[in-house]
């Protein structure tokens, strides 16, 4: 399913007398209801549905158990300390609280974003040099 | 370098205890290392550096006897949305000095190149500590070129660098440079603190030589090209692109055009 799908859907509801749509495609299910004519849309999706396909983890225990490193500022997101250098964190690497994963840069104010746990990385979230907002996710840790 | 003769002219907080190192790493190294134990103020002046930093791994040529290293620790108590303003109050500190001091027409390349001439004279590198999305401290670490020649610039940044002497014709004292560049910064904290942003933000456009020009920024592997509208409240650039379209930018490398 893609966003545009899902774009077509909601102005099929906006457009019409309809309040609710459900949509099977690949396994993956889809309902968007809208409440009352007025209100924004609740776009309600069953398990395993939606994003699935795009890798984003399902809420679960196990994703409970994450730790997520948020940006303190509004920045831009470096995973090495300069362009040749290896990155200060890896997928699968085990970091120690304090540990120094990326660097967030807003106008030459470099601060090193450090890990509030021991644990192992098990995701990165955001792209080298990629813009961040405040508390965006960063990384997603597994405590050990 | 005569420290005595710098503690003897600085007249607030900043600089009212002054370490100084014939050599070492970094100056922001090391007054990262005493942030926890120190009190805000501290300034730990370095005559050469083996690893001066620079953005983004670069590093920051510090040779002896000619220039100015020095890093000094801030422990601000400002909102996390507000810290890029350290930024651009320790550009408008030091502009205003080497104005002071040298009567050179320095200006601020966004957002704290220090230029005179169209070439960099100086820079500042921060580096931020947060705990529980409060500040602890900043180090702000400051690069001079002082009193280098012309030869003596490695070849590779002799385009686009210069130093005082080298636009004034005549050596100057570090020390006098040093003892205005901290009491500047002491009076525009204050202003700042004291909720100046404001007056600081007036300031900053002021001696900016950025705004109103085209300007390319390189933002990872990103080129955007434009004219340098303004700066918003916290100090990003409004850059206008051909297209109509406006970009806020908050980090990468600005070259102006000419």
């Amino acid at each position: 399913m893609e966003l545009e799908d899902l774009k077509e859907l909601i102005e099929i509801l906006r457009e019409t007398d309809i309040t609710e749509i459900q949509v099977e495609k690949d396994g993956t299910k889809i309902k968007i209801k809208r409440e009352k004519l007025l209100a924004p849309f609740d776009m309600t999706s069953h398990k395993s549905a939606t994003c699935q396909d795009k890798g984003v983890p399902e809420p679960s225990e196990e994703t409970q158990r994450l730790v997520t490193i948020t940006s303190p500022i509004v920045g831009t997101f470096y995973r090495a300390p300069s362009p040749d250098a290896n990155p200060f964190a890896e997928v699968g690497m085990k970091v120690s609280k304090g540990q120094v994963l990326c660097t967030v840069e807003a106008m030459k104010l470099m601060n090193e974003i450090e890990s509030d746990v021991d644990g192992v990385i098990v995701k990165i979230l955001v792209e080298n040099s990629q813009p961040v907002e405040y508390g965006e996710p960063l990384f997603l840790i597994e405590p050990v | 370098m005569n420290c005595e003769t710098i503690k003897k002219k600085v007249r607030g907080e900043i600089g009212k205890k002054i370490l100084f190192y014939q050599n070492t790493g970094s100056t922001n190294t090391l007054v990262l290392g005493l942030a926890d134990s120190s009190a805000e103020g501290l300034v730990i002046i370095a005559d050469s550096q083996n690893k001066g930093k620079g953005r983004l791994g670069r590093t920051w040529w510090s040779p002896p006897e000619k220039n100015i290293y020095m890093s000094i620790l801030l422990k601000p108590h400002i909102e996390h949305s507000e810290v890029t303003l350290i930024t651009l109050m320790s550009a408008v500190a030091c502009t205003t000095a080497i104005r002071k001091t040298t009567g050179l027409n320095a200006t601020i390349k966004w957002p704290n190149d220090l230029i005179v001439s169209d070439k960099k004279i100086g820079g500042i590198l921060t580096e931020l500590k947060l705990k529980d999305k409060r500040i602890t401290h900043a180090v702000v670490g400051i690069g001079i070129n002082v009193n280098s020649g012309r030869t003596q610039l490695p070849e590779d940044i002799r385009e686009t660098a210069t130093s005082i002497k080298i636009e004034k014709g005549s050596a100057v004292s570090r020390e006098r440079l040093i003892s205005a560049t901290l009491n500047e910064i002491d009076r525009w904290y204050a202003i700042l603190k004291n909720g100046g942003k404001h007056i600081l933000l007036e300031e900053w456009q002021g001696l900016s030589s950025t705004l109103g020009k085209k300007v390319t920024v390189v933002i990872g592997n990103r080129t955007l090209f434009g004219a340098a509208e303004s700066v918003d409240g916290e100090g990003r650039l409004i850059l206008r692109l051909a297209s109509g379209k406006v970009e806020k930018i908050h980090s990468g490398d600005l070259t102006v055009l000419r």
